[in-house]
């Protein structure tokens, strides 16, 4: 086969064809297919997860507020009962009766009396012989 | 075309939208049909090919910053597009890019939409002999008659490598036209 120089002119063309009007036709099918509005998409489905979320957030406070102040509520009453019914139930003598020596020690290092406070009140009181009679 | 800035605001305005986008494909669907055509050769293929870079064009030109010209983050969407066409393609089927090329090639005489002669043909045949990268510089200087410059700011080559790469390309190309 003879000689091929690319350099020269006329070029080789590709011999590619394309179908008659098929540009315009491109144009009016592409502009058919734009989406209306870009992106929108995605962000239906975001906004439609941030209601269902918020719903959600909304129904969890609104059942959390008044079961945590049942909840304070019900600890007041339980102690305020408490003291009622150890104050109408047990005398000082059944709260001793119930402790042993060694709670009675942990009560006196607690208190941590001396002898000189022991002293005075025991002058102050008018009990006096019936202590040193105990 | 107009400052390219104020081309993609409006491109990005929702009230110019419709209208500078069909500007943009006024403009640019003979030369990007062109192009991605060197690449798959074939026109229905092509078609696909066109349609998709035009909606990834539309979908992203938000992203387009500005550091390289509208037309090359153009061109280079629809060599993207093109070429993973060709490796999706190939992948369907169990073969390589090359294969799928070359298939292409072989249906290109009785294409009702190639009237090449004999010479067209061979050229085309001589072109897939190839590397890739060697065909694509080889097809948009040749065919397309684009700058050095502007190949290099699609393909990210410099024109140096570019030049050699295409005057290599030609070597190769005018040697199997000798010979066969």
């Amino acid at each position: 086969m003879k000689d091929f120089n690319l350099n020269t002119k006329p070029k080789i063309k590709t011999g590619f064809q394309v179908p008659d009007h098929y540009f315009e036709l491109f144009e009016a099918k592409m502009m058919e297919q734009l989406p209306k509005k870009e992106g929108k998409v995605i962000s239906l489905f975001h906004r439609k997860q941030i209601w269902i979320s918020s719903i959600a957030a909304i129904l969890l406070v609104m059942i959390a507020i008044p079961i945590y102040f049942n909840m304070a509520k019900t600890n007041t009453l339980e102690t305020a009962t408490l003291e009622t019914y150890l104050i109408s139930e047990y005398s000082t003598y059944d709260i001793i009766d119930k402790l042993t020596n060694e709670d009675i020690m942990a009560l006196e290092n607690d208190l941590s009396l001396n002898d000189d406070a022991v002293e005075a009140y025991l002058l102050d009181t008018q009990n006096i012989d019936y202590y040193l009679n105990q | 075309m107009q400052d390219e800035k104020v081309f993609i605001e409006r491109l990005l305005n929702p009230k110019t939208q419709q209208e500078s986008f069909r500007e943009l494909l006024h403009l640019y669907q003979k030369p990007l049909y062109n192009h991605i055509r060197n690449i798959v050769l074939n026109h229905d293929d092509t078609d696909d090919v066109l349609q998709n870079t035009f909606l990834k064009i539309f979908q992203n030109i938000s992203k387009f910053k500005g550091e390289s010209k509208l037309f090359s983050w153009i061109y280079r969407i629809a060599t993207n597009e093109a070429l993973t066409f060709l490796q999706q393609k190939a992948k369907k089927t169990g073969i390589s890019s090359e294969e799928v090329q070359q298939n292409a090639l072989n249906k290109l005489e009785s294409d009702v939409f190639f009237d090449g002669d004999e010479i067209q043909l061979k050229l085309q045949k001589a072109i897939a002999i190839l590397p890739e990268k060697q065909q694509l510089v080889f097809k948009m200087k040749y065919f397309e008659e684009l700058k050095y410059e502007e190949i290099s700011e699609i393909v990210t080559t410099s024109v140096g490598a570019l030049k050699a790469s295409y005057h290599l390309a030609v070597k190769k190309i005018e040697e199997y036209l000798k010979t066969n």
